[in-house]
């Protein structure tokens, strides 16, 4: 990967840290929920999984990394997949992102 | 000995406070926090079956879910209040499943059917706004503990239920043509529903002892603004129109205050001023699906009692 890709992905991920979900105070970096970013020219691709398969707030938060990642300079097109493979848990999420769900009252 | 008691209590109030359980209250703050929190169970708990009604025409699967999910939280919110009113005496049982519809204390607004994905999320963007508004309120100023507490989490799920209003009735308005017009019909008479919602303006409400116990910390016109100032902008910035406008730092209704309202054609004669007696009158009849809505939570609770 060249360093300028590099240093692309790494704006796409920080600009994910930006998004919290819907319903808790935690960003969707910390909660794990972002399985992989890859770039192709103009194109963001992603693996995205949700917490529950019934997740009420999936259509949000995939708007929301839309409207986010099109702001990014250079980056024309979202493509998310949404995948249930690996299934998530709650050991994906980061020590910060427990952090922030034990302060605001949910043991993790 | 008995006002020197309350002369202290209240100085404890007027310090700031937090009061934290019945030993320490008087008789007059027993009765107004009761009152309050009824008011506040009712209203969550009504806007399930309310919600419910709507949410069957749900244009997605995903829709329906996060329809489901507001639903839910409705009735965990609920659940605080009248979990509460059970702490402080009142039996959940008694209040829940064996009131008469009539005797609930949730606002007008819910006694008229919302009948479509439409109009359930204009009420999650005007009626879930009127409830932030009380809400952050109580969860900002309220002096009895407990309740305070318990609110931090309502307010996020409550902001959830906003932004599906919000989402959907930009995404509505966006499509245009007929949906939009569906849009604006549903803002029409929810809009000054939700307006009535805040109660007696503050120049006809001498008194409040919600007030003076900071059960609350806003006055009913404060609260009306506050509404108003998040609401006017929305509709607006999405291409719908609203009876009101700003002038300087506040806003102004576009038509008499209170008006006479048709609940079974969900239509407002702004030609037809009302003195706020008939409003009074027309809350205290309760509205058209009061018994029906009551009906859904309660129908089949006898059914299930254990016969002693």
């Amino acid at each position: 990967m060249s360093p300028e890709r590099g240093r692309q992905e790494e704006r796409v991920w920080s600009a994910l840290a930006e998004i919290n979900d819907p319903e808790m105070p935690i960003n969707l970096v910390d909660l794990g929920v972002v399985y992989g970013v890859a770039l192709e020219q103009r194109t963001v691709r992603l693996r995205l999984t949700f917490t529950a398969m019934g997740c009420p707030a999936s259509d949000m938060i995939i708007a929301d990394i839309r409207e986010r990642l099109l702001a990014e300079p250079g980056i024309d097109e979202v493509a998310i997949d949404v995948v249930w493979d690996p299934p998530w848990s709650s050991s994906r999420m980061t020590a910060d992102g427990r952090e922030a769900l034990r302060a605001w009252g949910l043991s993790v | 000995m008995e006002s020197s008691n309350s002369a202290a209590f209240e100085g404890l109030i007027k310090r700031g406070e937090l009061i934290e359980s019945v030993s320490e209250m008087t008789p007059d703050y027993l009765r107004e926090l009761k009152h309050t929190l009824i008011v506040s169970g009712d209203t969550e708990l009504i806007s399930a079956p309310a919600y419910y009604l709507a949410a069957r025409k749900a244009p997605s699967v995903n829709a329906f879910m996060t329809g489901i999910a507001i639903i839910q939280d409705e009735l965990a919110h609920a659940h605080i209040a009248y979990h509460i009113l059970e702490e402080l005496g009142e039996s959940q049982e008694a209040l829940i499943f064996k009131r008469d519809p009539k005797a609930f204390r949730y606002p007008y607004a819910f006694d008229v059917p919302l009948e479509s994905w439409t109009e359930l999320v204009v009420a999650n963007a005007m009626y879930d706004q009127a409830g932030f508004c009380l809400l952050g309120d109580i969860h900002e100023q309220c002096s009895y503990g407990p309740w305070k507490r318990g609110l931090v989490k309502v307010m996020a799920e409550e902001n959830f239920h906003l932004r599906n209003g919000r989402n959907w009735s930009k995404r509505i308005s966006q499509a245009g043509g007929a949906a939009k017009e569906e849009l604006q019909r549903a803002v029409d008479w929810m809009f000054p529903l939700t307006v009535e919602w805040f109660g007696l303006p503050d120049n006809l409400k001498q008194h409040s002892a919600q007030l003076d116990y900071r059960l609350k910390g806003l006055t009913n016109d404060q609260l009306r603004q506050q509404w108003l100032s998040t609401v006017v902008p929305f509709m607006t910035s999405i291409g719908i129109q609203v009876p009101a406008h700003q002038e300087n730092s506040h806003y102004v209704l576009d038509y008499p205050f209170p008006s006479t309202f048709d609940a079974e054609a969900k239509r407002w004669d702004f030609n037809d001023p009302c003195s706020w007696i008939d409003v009074l009158a027309r809350w205290r009849a309760r509205g058209p699906r009061n018994a029906e809505m009551v009906a859904l939570f309660q129908e089949s609770f006898s059914k299930f009692q254990v016969q002693q």
